[in-house]
């Protein structure tokens, strides 16, 4: 698998841990959450946390390769980590697609969506993160756990 | 993620270890399951005691089945699922969809 690692640079007090660079296919998306997951664990984020944070970046990746790629291997979804001093994390995904509007998805918790086979990834981001932007249209998500 | 299965009183047990996520696992587990549907066997089991973390597309499988199961009179059951992936479950508002036992004999009695 084709993952690239960049060294550390500053940004704004926030240092960056990983850098990403990954095909748009489902397999790829697994071994990222997990290397985010072991660094974090290193850096001594507590169990709990790192179970949210790495359930929201692999439903971000997966975001990005399904619906921000259409599953294109040709195309490179990155993801980004960076901590600062006090140990706030933001995690930084982002697709080439055309992005979309986070605000248009539908609540996977009213009763019409509840028996749904799909919907329910951007809902969990915004639970299991302290904060949750969107930029570029939507073809890039900041999540920050704090 | 590891899938194995077997047979107990007419009620197929699934047990997994490791994450159920998007990729082959999903894709195993659909594959697992829709055979068990597809011969017959409509009261399943999945035994989640070996899954630290489940994600958006392993519950939307797990919701889809127990929709399909239910339409031919059957059932799935949860059984032992962690802490985090009960919460999760409870996140995004379908636990209470599932029936959840403590363990593998309450949940295959459960289908007498």
């Amino acid at each position: 698998m084709p993952v690239e690692f960049s060294a550390m640079s500053q940004n704004d007090g926030f240092r960056q841990l990983l850098h990403f660079s990954i095909p748009a296919e489902s397999e790829a998306v697994g071994p990222v959450a997990d290397a985010i997951s072991e660094t974090l664990s290193k850096r001594g984020v507590p169990e709990q946390k790192l179970l949210e944070i790495s359930l929201a970046v692999q439903e971000a990746l997966v975001n990005a390769v399904v619906h921000g790629c259409k599953g294109d291997r040709s195309k490179n979804v990155t993801c980004d980590v960076q901590c600062d001093e006090e140990s706030r994390i933001v995690i930084v995904v982002r697709d080439p697609g055309p992005g979309f509007s986070a605000e248009s998805i539908s609540d996977p918790k009213k009763d019409e969506n509840l028996h749904a086979d799909h919907g329910r990834g951007v809902y969990l981001i915004r639970q299991l993160m302290d904060e949750v932007q969107f930029e570029r249209n939507g073809s890039e998500i900041r999540m920050w756990k704090f | 993620m590891d899938i194995s299965v077997r047979r107990r009183s007419r009620v197929q047990i699934v047990h997994l270890r490791g994450q159920l996520r998007m990729g082959d696992a999903v894709d195993s587990l659909r594959q697992t399951l829709e055979e068990a549907l597809n011969s017959g066997d409509n009261r399943i089991v999945v035994d989640l005691a070996g899954c630290p973390m489940i994600d958006s597309s392993g519950i939307g499988l797990l919701v889809k089945i127990l929709a399909s199961s239910k339409r031919l009179g059957g059932n799935i059951k949860l059984v032992q699922p962690c802490d985090f992936v009960l919460k999760t479950l409870r996140l995004v508002g379908v636990l209470n969809l599932f029936e959840v036992v403590d363990g593998e004999d309450a949940a295959v009695s459960s289908f007498s």
